[in-house]
């Protein structure tokens, strides 16, 4: 799945947005692999997390995930996915998986450059990139810049255009903070990767309508 | 997804969270259009109904529609390959399992995303072309599982009309073929009724960087500036 890869915005507004997915590989180290996925989840708490989740959690961390029964559904689990709002925590959690040494691949989207860059600060040598070519097709049928710049934060297009824009109408006729806004709107994402920092600030630097 | 008419109350909560806008007002109550609906349950899994009155259906299990919800529901466990999600590890694996060499390129095509959904018929505009080129779709993924022809390329008639939230077509091709595949196959995309979210997937080289962007940008394909990078920190480590 290409997931994260789509994200939609400028480089402005996509420098603070990272997803960090820890995946154990079929057939390689995905037996029992249960406790490194939970040494994982200790290192992603640890760090400064945004959200956090799994595709099949059925809700993510900021939708009311519990996570002691998280934890210990990962025992039947071979991945998890996190979001973090700044290079300094996902510095932190590469340097932790290095030490760690758990054998378990990560990948870390974002800006190119900002994750070369970290990367090479964790002394870490990127493997293999999935870069974005963007949308083809019937371009006609995107909605507008900023709620594309919100839906594409879901992985699975979970998060729809109309949602997006009843609570940016909310948000702005006072009805709920940017905070609640985009806590509304991470309910239906379940794998953690809708950044809820990111679009409280899309939604706060939205002009006014 | 189904809403029963004799629970709900019509407060309308729901509609604003179907991605699919396919829960329509009725007279009395609101209810599902079955052919637009593409089975993600996020009316369901949100709890948004106070009420319990949305439910799914026995059907939803059955095939051909069952192919909606394991395309569509990130919950609901694909069949072929035991993984939530739409099935496809692309490139998160690759340092351990090296299905991408240096001298090797992969593309994701995924249909649908994002917001609009996609019939698995515009899938196979594609899936016939890329065949026709001779190029290699992956098994690792679920659009090979659908191939009734897997040489031409052909889905299998009873999923054709089904309606997904997004579906990835993933193939791999040598690098050299690079250019041809973007003349030949990007193109395509321009006739399909839907939107396709494009990824292409590369190594870096021994020097840490990524020369097919540069190649790309000479074909006039703009490479966006955000990624997803596999650090190498899986073990062992295919080089």
């Amino acid at each position: 799945m290409s997931h994260s890869l789509h994200r939609y915005g400028s480089v402005e507004n996509l420098k603070n947005d990272f997803c960090i997915y820890s995946r154990a590989a079929r057939g390689i180290n995905r037996e029992n692999c249960g406790d490194k996925l939970r040494q994982i989840l200790e290192i992603y708490l640890s760090s400064d997390v945004v959200n956090f989740g799994s595709s099949h959690s059925g809700k993510c961390y900021l939708a009311g995930l519990d996570v002691e029964e998280y934890a210990e559904s990962l025992s039947n689990s071979y991945g998890i996915i996190a979001t973090f709002a700044d290079r300094e925590a996902v510095l932190d959690v590469l340097k932790k998986m290095k030490k760690e040494n758990l054998g378990i691949s990560v990948v870390v989207s974002g800006l190119i450059e900002e994750v070369k860059s970290i990367a090479e600060e964790a002394g870490l040598q990127p493997h293999t990139a999935l870069l974005s070519l963007g949308t083809f097709g019937r371009k006609k049928l995107l909605p507008e810049e900023e709620v594309l710049e919100i839906v594409t934060m879901c992985g699975h297009s979970l998060v729809g255009s109309r949602l997006v824009r009843s609570v940016l109408k909310k948000v702005q006729g006072g009805e709920m903070s940017a905070r609640e806004g985009a806590l509304e709107l991470t309910r239906p994402c379940s794998c953690g990767i809708f950044n809820t920092e990111r679009c409280q600030e899309l939604i706060k630097k939205r002009p006014e309508q | 997804m189904k809403i029963s008419p004799e629970v709900c109350v019509s407060c309308l909560e729901c509609i604003d969270f179907c991605p699919m806008n396919c829960i329509i007002e009725g007279d009395e109550t609101v209810y599902i259009d079955q052919d637009e609906c593409v089975e993600c349950g996020v009316c369901l899994n949100t709890g948004v109904c106070q009420v319990d009155a949305i439910y799914r259906p026995e059907e939803v299990f059955v095939y051909p529609r069952a192919i909606r919800m394991q395309m569509s529901d990130p919950g609901a466990e694909h069949p072929d390959f035991k993984a939530w999600g739409r099935g496809t590890e692309e490139a998160k694996t690759n340092d351990v399992t090296g299905k991408f060499d240096h001298a090797e390129y992969g593309m994701l095509f995924e249909f649908g995303r994002p917001v609009t959904g996609t019939r698995l018929s515009e899938v196979q505009k594609v899936t016939t072309a890329v065949c026709n080129l001779g190029l290699e779709i992956l098994k690792e993924n679920p659009v090979f599982g659908l191939l009734e022809d897997k040489q031409a390329g052909l889905i299998k008639k009873e999923f054709l009309p089904e309606k997904v939230l997004s579906i990835i077509l993933e193939i791999r091709f040598s690098a050299d073929r690079l250019t041809e595949v973007v003349n030949e196959v990007l193109p395509l995309l321009d006739d399909v009724d839907t939107v396709v979210s494009v990824g292409l997937v590369t190594r870096f080289d021994s020097k840490g960087t990524l020369p097919v962007i540069k190649d790309l940008q000479d074909l006039n394909v703009h490479v966006r500036p955000n990624a997803k990078i596999n650090v190498g920190l899986g073990r062992p480590l295919v080089k």
